[in-house]
């Protein structure tokens, strides 16, 4: 990102900022999910359970070759367990989810006991993906995904936005990564 | 091409010689001519169906015979240009080009069978492209091609110790036990009769002869291992040298076929120091330069120098970093080295070490009594495997850059520039929130590097410098 001189700029200038100038992370405004979020994700839970339910009683039909007795016991208990854990987890982690737009990079938050903040700086981002699902459609929801160089890492995805706020999103970072590569 | 396919044949042959039972001359003239027939058709129909044609702006490639592919290089994407030139291509005076790029692993490409003086060529039109994401430093935009200089060359006694540290002999070892099963299944009749039976069994009816084959036997198999590994290091690494010029390091080395490695200085992520066990022994070091990595498995596009002196070194660094990391310290072990939260140690030995061996001894005391005690002995091993990890690790926070180090006998040390760094994650269990600690995690376009349990307020902190000189750079 080095800045291309031509003869009628200015020189190029690289003044000393002070560390304690500098804008803290720790002193965001986050932005919290959509509340609709967390109905997505236990209705996802339900039919996920309800599907494994249905395979749990089609075993139990005459004639099907698969042993019943305490495995099949364990099989009712985890299926039972996987289905409250899907109801009640995204109680807790939703709401700790959050973002936060600067001027110079989107920050996000996530975890209910390991906590982490990634933060991304808006000229190292390369694109930027908005997708739902017709679940989400059904919630008006929308997942926004943002794109650094190189494939290794993965990339920050961020479930459970507004479809109108993930959209608006995706319009400013384009924007914001245009202002960069003209400025590059 | 048709070489390329021979040698990539010859693993299903052998596969079909040793698989089936019966006469294997039989079956490796039945195999070499179906293989044969296969690879000339294979070949001729590759060879029809390739297509490339080079404009002024990229390199268009058209390939596949039922699967077509089309792929669009644009020259600012190419990361790098590699070359290999086996025994017959340097007679017929050709090179089979490999070009890296920063997108998806998909859309890599290849020339095969290629004139040598089309890769300068490449390379002239690819040095006179502007880039997008990382411009190149003044001097790379010259299109006249500058004087190279050579880093370093690797003599005969370098390239045995890669062969004798190479992590290739654990393979071999591995390898060993189907072969061993062929040759106990195949052979053992003839062996049965021969001499070294006869000697084996004779020494084995003497007080303390058993235990002298046995260590023959071992002794005969790993020399036989590392021998191959040496050869294997030769054939790979003859005449092995790394030169630097035209903003470019490059390396070229190999008995066989010659392999040529380019890399472009600005598009390097991060550059890491390894000391393993077995180097450490020899004061030797192994240099990897990483670049813009796809993700892909297996798909390692590092430019490496297999072994270095301690003064190689900082000489590598300087030519990749220029004076950006003056302040680097030449000593990995050196005071400025911060070293992580001692309470890493702590945690570790509770949550791995501790909570699983009483876990055990609670599990197991109703089936096994007081045998299961001896579960607790699992926390040696795993405090003596932290205790040393601890000490491994430390960072150094640059002017321009980070270095960290990490290892557990051997070490390892990370270095890259703010710059380069694509995004921070800064983590917190319920532990590191109560002690006021955090472990960062920093994401380059060559992967990520995580440091554990460092101050919290001071990865805050480092959060937002990053910012700030990602911004202004």
């Amino acid at each position: 990102m080095r800045p291309r001189n031509h003869p009628n700029e200015p020189m190029f200038t690289n003044p000393e900022i002070a560390v304690e100038e500098l804008p803290s992370a720790a002193q965001v405004e986050w932005q919290a999910l959509d509340r609709r979020y967390v109905m997505r994700l236990q209705i996802k839970a339900l039919v996920s359970g309800a599907v494994a339910l249905g395979a749990l009683l089609i075993a139990r039909l005459p004639g099907m070759p698969i042993p019943l007795g305490a495995p099949y016991a364990l099989a009712w208990i985890v299926v039972g367990i996987f289905v409250a854990f899907g109801l009640l987890w995204p109680i807790w982690s939703v709401p700790r989810k959050r973002y936060a737009v600067r001027d110079k990079d989107i920050l996000y938050r996530s975890g209910v006991f390991w906590q982490s903040v990634t933060a991304i700086p808006f000229n190292r981002m390369q694109h930027v993906e908005t997708s739902s699902t017709p679940l989400d459609r059904r919630f008006g929801l929308a997942t926004l995904q943002l794109f650094t160089a190189g494939g290794a890492g993965g990339d920050l995805k961020m479930h459970g936005l507004p479809a109108d706020i993930a959209e608006r999103l995706r319009t400013f970072v384009l924007e914001r990564i245009g202002d960069d590569t003209e400025r590059d | 091409m048709l070489a390329r396919n021979a040698v990539q044949s010859l693993a299903p042959l052998a596969a079909f010689v040793f698989a089936f039972d019966g006469d294997p001359l039989a079956n490796l003239l039945l195999g070499g001519s179906i293989f044969l027939a296969l690879i000339v058709a294979t070949a001729a129909l590759r060879y029809w169906f390739f297509r490339y044609c080079i404009t002024d702006s990229s390199i268009l490639i058209r390939d596949g015979i039922f699967n077509k592919r089309q792929l669009d290089i644009a020259y600012t994407r190419i990361q790098a240009i590699n070359t290999q030139q086996n025994i017959l291509y340097q007679q017929l005076g050709l090179v089979t080009v490999n070009f890296d790029t920063a997108g998806s692993s998909a859309a890599e490409g290849y020339l095969p069978a290629v004139r040598a003086e089309l890769v300068s060529s490449l390379e002239r039109r690819i040095r006179q492209q502007p880039t997008v994401a990382d411009v190149p430093l003044e001097s790379e935009a010259a299109s006249a091609p500058t004087e190279r200089h050579e880093l370093l060359r690797l003599t005969a006694g370098d390239i045995v110790l890669v062969g004798l540290s190479s992590s290739r002999v654990f393979l071999l070892f591995a390898l060993a036990g189907p072969i061993g099963d062929y040759v106990d299944r195949h052979f053992s009749e003839q062996l049965e009769e021969s001499a070294l039976i006869e000697a084996l069994t004779a020494a084995n009816s003497s007080p303390g002869g058993g235990v002298f084959a046995a260590f023959v036997v071992i002794a005969l198999i790993v020399l036989l291992l590392f021998s191959i590994s040496i050869v294997g290091s030769f054939i790979r690494y003859h005449g092995f040298t790394v030169t630097a010029g035209d903003a470019r390091l490059r390396s070229t080395g190999g008995l066989l076929t010659r392999h040529e490695h380019s890399i472009n200085k600005a598009k390097v992520q991060s550059v890491v120091i390894i000391q393993p066990a077995a180097l450490r022994l020899f004061r030797r070091f192994r240099l990897r330069v990483r670049q813009i990595s796809s993700g892909r498995a297996g798909s390692s596009r590092d430019f490496v120098v297999p072994i270095c002196r301690g003064r190689h070194v900082p000489v590598l660094e300087r030519e990749v970093f220029g004076d950006e990391l003056a302040d680097l310290s030449p000593d990995p072990f050196a005071s400025t080295v911060s070293p992580v939260s001692p309470h890493y140690l702590r945690s570790r030995i509770v949550l791995f070490g501790v909570v699983p061996s009483i876990a055990a001894l609670v599990g197991l005391w109703p089936v096994a009594g007081p045998t299961a005690l001896l579960s607790l002995g699992w926390m040696l091993p795993s405090t003596l495997y932290f205790w040393l990890t601890y000490r491994r690790f430390g960072l150094s926070v640059l002017q321009n850059g980070f270095a960290f180090r990490s290892g557990l006998v051997g070490y390892r040390v990370n270095i890259w520039l703010h710059r380069k760094v694509q995004r921070l994650t800064i983590t917190q269990s319920p532990f590191q929130r109560r002690r006021k600690l955090a472990s960062m995690r920093f994401h380059l376009a060559s992967g990520s590097i995580s440091v554990p349990f460092t101050d919290h307020a001071m990865a805050l902190q480092l959060q937002d410098y990053l910012l700030y000189r990602i911004e202004s750079s």
